[in-house]
């Protein structure tokens, strides 16, 4: 579960977004559709306790996050936030393998080699294990992220544009994967975008 | 997976560039840690060899040439003295010892050296097997001569002229093995001895009447009653190291010597200093060069890492998205430079051993010197420190980046 109360945040005096309040329940879905410049992606930051907000909160799995220190956000983030951003970026010196299981090691969990086949056989990438990032298409690597972003068993995924850089069919594919997965272990699923493909997909919708 | 993990993928995945810090940092320790040896092998060499001569008389020329010819038979002589002048030298009270050298053949290039028992005394060596040469013509050979020439105890062979094997060779006379002394690390291993009176019927100075008769020879039961102080008239000998009573000799004889006889005087601390002075310009430029060498490693150590962590700004934004801590990745950056470190280090060490190896073979052909002590110095302790401080900071500069990394910035440029 994730909510949002009267989030603020400035780059500057000229640039400065307030957003609207968001709440994504477990097992819920939520699409944010805005063109560019709305501060979609800084949206997306601020609810993955990448930005610091000028002013408002954020709520993850029932906890403001408002008083922990950066110690605590990165444990936090790292525990409960899975993350797919728009261009899949991986280690490129470690296998697709090791960069799923990176996001155990980084997170201080047990490697769980066994979690990641089978994410990479309902993914479809199970054949690229070993191959390098580097070496896979654009729909693939999308779809490790995908993986990567489930190893933790998160209680949020977010995802920025997750669809933009695909095809219609992989972005079916994708957006597909995405809501299987996250309703399989009950995570609330937010999705920001400015991809009208995917607004038959949402029932809950926020528009910036 | 741990931190060692990823950071040798890393250098694995740029596998040049990694490989052209390791080669710079194996040229710099490898040519460092190859002067320590060599210094260090020198050092003692010369050292053992000099140890208790104060002063050698030679025929007049080079000083440094009687001194490399007569403590470590490595040059040729410069010429002969009278065994009488010599021999005067003994009555001079600041004179402990005179210890008279004959030169002037050799078996397979190992020289064949007329002296007194004083010399072996010098030496301080012990016989192996068999006992010391006795009369005219009969030889005791230090151990590596017995190692390399095969020669044992009872076998004649025939010295040839000169100082290397390709000189004529005095087939008419035989020389008889006697003994064979133990390996000492001294001069005395590669060299065959004998008695003065041997390199005289040689070279058909000595007239038969002369030489000792086997009678003599069972009298003599004290091995320092042979040859014990020769004098015989009209002798010449090539060199005699001498030594002092009181360190008042050091200051007047030498003089006298130069000035009043025909031979000259050659003081073995004031040569060596000037050999090693010598030596020690080109030393010293290898040295600076190597430093220089390592110092580019460093460099280049930290060029590879700025580049690449340019380039790999958005992974690391993204494992600390992930939950890596700014520390741990820092970290995971200075186990590359010093993993390059290690390497360059070790592969450093074992291309000296090589270097020496090398080097070693031909002292050997050419001096029968051996410098084959392999093990690792005391000095290259420090430099492994050192090459880890430097993999360590050329790591560090670059990677200080780390703690200013914007990680919501970074994340949404691309």
């Amino acid at each position: 579960m994730i909510s949002s109360n009267q989030l603020r945040f400035a780059y500057s005096a000229q640039k400065s977004f307030t957003f609207p309040d968001i709440r994504c329940n477990d097992k819920e879905t939520l699409l944010i559709l805005g063109q560019s410049g709305k501060g979609k992606t800084t949206l997306l930051h601020l609810l993955a306790l990448l930005l610091k907000p000028e002013a408002g909160d954020v709520v993850i799995a029932g906890k403001s996050v408002k008083s922990l220190t950066p110690q605590e956000i990165t444990a936090t983030r790292a525990k409960h936030i899975g993350i797919i951003y728009q261009r899949p970026h991986f280690v490129s010196s470690l296998s697709v393998m090791d960069n799923i299981l990176l996001s155990n090691y980084l997170a201080n969990q047990k490697e769980d080699r066994q979690k990641a086949c089978q994410l990479a056989e309902q993914l479809g990438f199970v054949d690229h294990l070993s191959k390098k990032t580097n070496q896979l298409s654009q729909g693939e690597q999308q779809r490790v992220s995908i993986a990567r972003s489930l190893m933790n068993n998160p209680n949020i995924i977010l995802a920025d544009e997750p669809t933009s850089n695909l095809d219609d069919d992989n972005c079916q594919r994708v957006i597909q994967l995405l809501k299987n997965q996250s309703a399989q272990i009950g995570a609330s699923l937010l999705v920001v975008t400015h991809d009208q493909r995917l607004k038959d997909e949402f029932s809950n919708q926020v528009f910036l | 997976m741990n931190l060692f993990k990823i950071s040798i993928a890393n250098l694995r995945d740029k596998k040049l560039n990694s490989f052209l810090s390791a080669l710079l940092l194996t040229l710099g320790i490898g040519m460092i840690s190859l002067l320590l040896l060599l210094n260090k092998q020198l050092d003692e060499q010369f050292k053992r060899n000099l140890k208790g001569i104060d002063m050698v008389v030679g025929a007049k020329g080079s000083p440094l040439q009687v001194i490399l010819s007569s403590i470590y038979q490595i040059d040729a002589p410069t010429g002969n003295i009278p065994l009488a002048e010599v021999n005067a030298l003994r009555k001079n009270p600041f004179v402990k010892t005179v210890i008279p050298l004959s030169m002037g053949d050799n078996y397979q290039g190992f020289r064949i050296l007329g002296t007194t028992p004083k010399y072996i005394e010098h030496f301080k060596v012990k016989l192996a097997e068999g006992h010391l040469y006795n009369a005219s013509m009969e030889v005791t050979i230090g151990s590596k001569v017995a190692r390399d020439s095969k020669l044992k105890i009872g076998d004649q062979f025939s010295g040839s002229h000169g100082l290397d094997s390709e000189g004529e060779k005095h087939e008419d006379k035989k020389y008889r093995v006697t003994g064979i002394f133990q390996p000492s690390g001294t001069v005395v291993d590669q060299l065959i001895i004998t008695r003065l009176s041997s390199i005289w019927d040689i070279h058909g100075h000595a007239e038969e009447g002369k030489t000792p008769t086997v009678g003599e020879m069972e009298h003599s039961d004290k091995q320092t009653h042979i040859d014990a102080e020769p004098d015989e008239e009209g002798k010449e000998v090539t060199s005699a190291l001498i030594q002092f009573r009181s360190p008042m000799g050091l200051i007047t004889i030498p003089r006298q010597i130069n000035d009043n006889t025909s031979m000259q005087a050659a003081l073995p601390s004031i040569e060596i200093n000037r050999l090693f002075s010598l030596l020690g310009v080109g030393i010293e430029t290898l040295r600076t060069l190597a430093l220089i060498i390592i110092s580019i490693a460093g460099v280049s150590v930290f060029i590879s890492l700025y580049n690449s962590l340019k380039d790999r700004k958005y992974e690391m934004a993204l494992m600390l998205s992930m939950g890596a801590t700014r520390t741990r990745l820092f970290l995971m950056l200075l186990i590359e430079g010093v993993s390059l470190s290690v390497v360059g280090f070790f592969a450093g060490v074992i291309a000296s051993r090589l270097g020496l190896w090398v080097f070693s073979n031909a002292a050997e052909d050419d001096f029968h010197y051996t410098l084959g002590k392999f093990a690792l110095l005391p000095e290259e302790i420090y430099l492994f420190f050192g090459a880890i401080a430097i993999g360590v900071v050329a790591a560090a500069l670059p990677s200080l980046g780390i703690y200013r990394l914007n990680i919501s910035r970074t994340l949404a440029e691309e």
